[in-house]
């Protein structure tokens, strides 16, 4: 987990970016719900945390149908669209903490077992595999020193570095904030709209290159 | 021969952003010592990453470095039956074949001990080199067990020996998570990646293409289909033969079977011959042995095709998959291995499981000339937002950064020199 919390807002802005490199979550695979259940009680919060929010950096093909792992394993080997669907909607970000996240989770399958008379499983071959990630986080150069210049600056910015201040960033500041609303706090004097603006992006559900459209044009239409 | 690349040459295809984050992340590793070893220097993909990973860690400022084992027959037919096994062939080792293999490594050791005990970073490529690691307790640096083969279900007698030889590695890499065995290090998933502006898949012109394909007695008045890859079983040449007789029952094409020979595979000779006994009475089959460094003749042939088709029976990752892709070509493949990340069905391709599969899909797609430039172009996107060499480079780096700080989960990086 981050434990660089506690950070205090600064003049300047510094972009960063990061990039991850993935790796084995530690536990076992699972070859049926059951199974899912005892893997998710026992995995580190690393894996949870990959599953539903690292999806995003990672290579993939398109926009897929759910936003986490388990969401789509249920849909796609499964084949249990009715799980699919409950653990599709979570947003992971609107968790106190990941072991919350988990806890609503094992909640959604306890359920779901429940309601079955058969334990629901794959063949070999799609067990679902439990992964985590290292982060790595990089200077880019760039330094904002106004809250205009993140509307100037927006367009250069990869998309992982949009998801290290944007999304990543609220599991390490202390209001679980995105990076921009949190810098923008200390000047305060008539960015409180931009702050506002940027509460209100639905973004769990949008793909990187979307979530940077969106920042763009919420800017934009503030200047 | 190509000169050696440099970073700035990819930034038209791999754009400014992935080349300024190679830049900022190699900040971190300065002058570190990196040595790659594998079993040989030509052919195959491995050889293929090393050849332009070496070339763009020290033109980011690492001191990379490429060594090659040397070995005699009896080596690589150890070595081929440790791959066979890793990929799930029952293989009975011998005690001979043991001896074998660690005393040409011994004498391979001594070679190469000094580069190795001063390397801050160590990356022992599949099993050829493994047992490395317990020849060099003298070792510096961070030994990372990096395994290209798909090892999800390895034969228990060849993954018994070999796990003893990477257990005590600081790291491995496995090309997907389904490839991983259970190991007490961490283990690491990085998917290969292929060179855009390599002979193999750099842009060519029709003049070329038609030269080769008139070269080689090739016509292109009817669909060309082109399985590149080498005569192996795995890669199933005799099934792609069977698909052909059954879609030309119908479709008149012509099947190109192109391979080349690698210096440690010792069963590829014997494949061949069968693939030829199957295509001798078929003037439409075209069976071509290619030299090692035949990467534009590959590139015309892939260039020339309608489809590729790769219908392996196991795969690693499967590069000539990504190099068609990048070629704008739908690719019928095998759905085994890393296949099964890079073709998805009607977008870039198809997976298929069988020869009749294999000549169904392609009967469809010869029909619609649209959907097989639709998924060209998808396939293209596909590749340059994943499958790049600057994608597996940025990875490459940032396992070294996280080596380099123990493995933390999570690393603030300062930018320094890495001896500072």
């Amino acid at each position: 987990m981050v434990t660089i919390k506690n950070k205090k807002p600064s003049h300047v802005f510094e972009v960063n970016d990061c990039a991850i490199i993935t790796r084995m979550g530690g536990v076992g695979t699972a070859i049926n719900l059951r199974e899912l259940k005892e893997r998710l009680i026992s995995c580190s919060i690393d894996c949870l945390y990959y599953h539903f929010c690292e999806t995003l950096i990672r290579p993939t093909f398109d926009n897929p149908e759910y936003r986490n792992d388990f969401a789509l394993w249920s849909a796609y080997k499964l084949r249990d669209r009715v799980l699919a669907e409950r653990l599709g909607i979570i947003n992971p970000y609107s968790f106190d903490d990941l072991e919350g996240l988990r806890e609503r989770v094992l909640e959604i399958i306890d359920e779901r077992l429940s309601s079955l008379n058969y334990i629901p499983s794959v063949p070999k071959g799609d067990e679902f595999i439990f992964m985590r990630a290292a982060t790595v986080v990089f200077d880019t150069g760039i330094v904002l020193h106004q809250p205009e210049d993140l509307f100037l600056k927006l367009p250069l910015m990869s998309r992982s570095t949009i998801y290290y201040h944007f999304m990543e960033a609220r599991r390490r500041t202390q209001d679980r904030v995105d990076d921009f609303t949190f810098w923008i706090k200390f000047h305060p004097e008539k960015n409180q709209q931009i702050i506002e603006e940027l509460a209100k992006i639905d973004f769990y559900f949008l793909n990187l290159n979307e979530l940077k459209t969106v920042l763009i044009d919420t800017l934009k239409n503030i200047h | 021969m190509m000169k050696p690349k440099t970073l700035k040459d990819y930034k038209k295809i791999a754009g400014k952003i992935a080349i300024s984050q190679l830049e900022q992340l190699s900040q971190n590793l300065k002058g570190a010592k990196v040595v790659h070893v594998n079993s040989t220097r030509e052919g195959g993909g491995v050889a293929e990453i090393l050849n332009w990973m070496i070339s763009l860690m020290n033109d980011l400022g690492l001191n990379a470095s490429w060594e090659v084992i040397e070995g005699n027959e009896k080596y690589f037919d150890v070595t081929k039956a440790f791959h066979n096994g890793m990929q799930g062939t029952p293989i009975r080792l011998t005690g001979e074949m043991i001896k074998n293999y660690e005393d040409t490594l011994n004498t391979n050791f001594k070679r190469l001990q000094p580069v190795l005990e001063e390397a801050d970073f160590v990356f022992i490529h599949d099993p050829q080199p493994a047992a490395f690691l317990d020849m060099c307790p003298n070792r510096k640096g961070k030994w990372v067990w990096r395994c290209h083969i798909d090892s999800s279900n390895p034969s228990r007698e060849v993954w018994k020996y070999l796990r003893s030889k990477v257990v005590n590695y600081d790291a491995s890499i496995f090309s997907m998570p389904t490839f991983a065995q259970p190991l007490p290090h961490p283990q690491f998933v990085i998917a290969p990646s292929i060179d855009p502006l390599s002979e193999k898949n750099c842009e060519i012109n029709k003049k070329e293409i038609k030269e080769t394909l008139k070269k080689y007695n090739i016509p292109d008045n009817v669909p060309i289909l082109t399985q590149v890859s080498r005569f192996d079983r795995f890669k199933d040449p005799l099934g792609v033969i069977e698909a052909f007789n059954e879609l030309t029952k119908t479709i008149p094409a012509e099947l190109v079977l192109a391979g080349g020979r690698a210096t440690d595979d010792p069963e590829g000779q014997v494949v061949l011959e069968e693939v030829q006994k199957a295509a001798a009475d078929n003037k439409h089959i075209h069976v071509l042995m290619l030299p090692s460094d035949a990467h534009r003749t590959i590139n015309a042939l892939q260039r020339a095709s309608t489809i590729i088709i790769q219908k392996s029976i196991q795969e690693g990752f499967g590069l000539t998959v990504t190099e068609a892709l990048l070629k704008e070509k739908p690719v019928i493949g095998g759905n085994v291995g890393g296949i099964k990340l890079q073709l998805h069905n009607y977008y870039t391709g198809f997976l298929v499981e069988t020869p009749e599969g294999a000549a169904l899909r392609i009967r469809e797609l010869l029909h619609d000339n649209e959907k097989i430039k639709r998924m060209g172009r998808t396939a293209k996107q596909f590749v340059i937002e994943n499958f790049l060499l600057t994608r597996h480079l940025r990875e490459y780096l940032t396992l070294l950064v996280g080596l380099k700080c123990n493995l933390t989960n999570y690393v603030l990086t300062e930018s320094k020199d890495f001896n500072s």
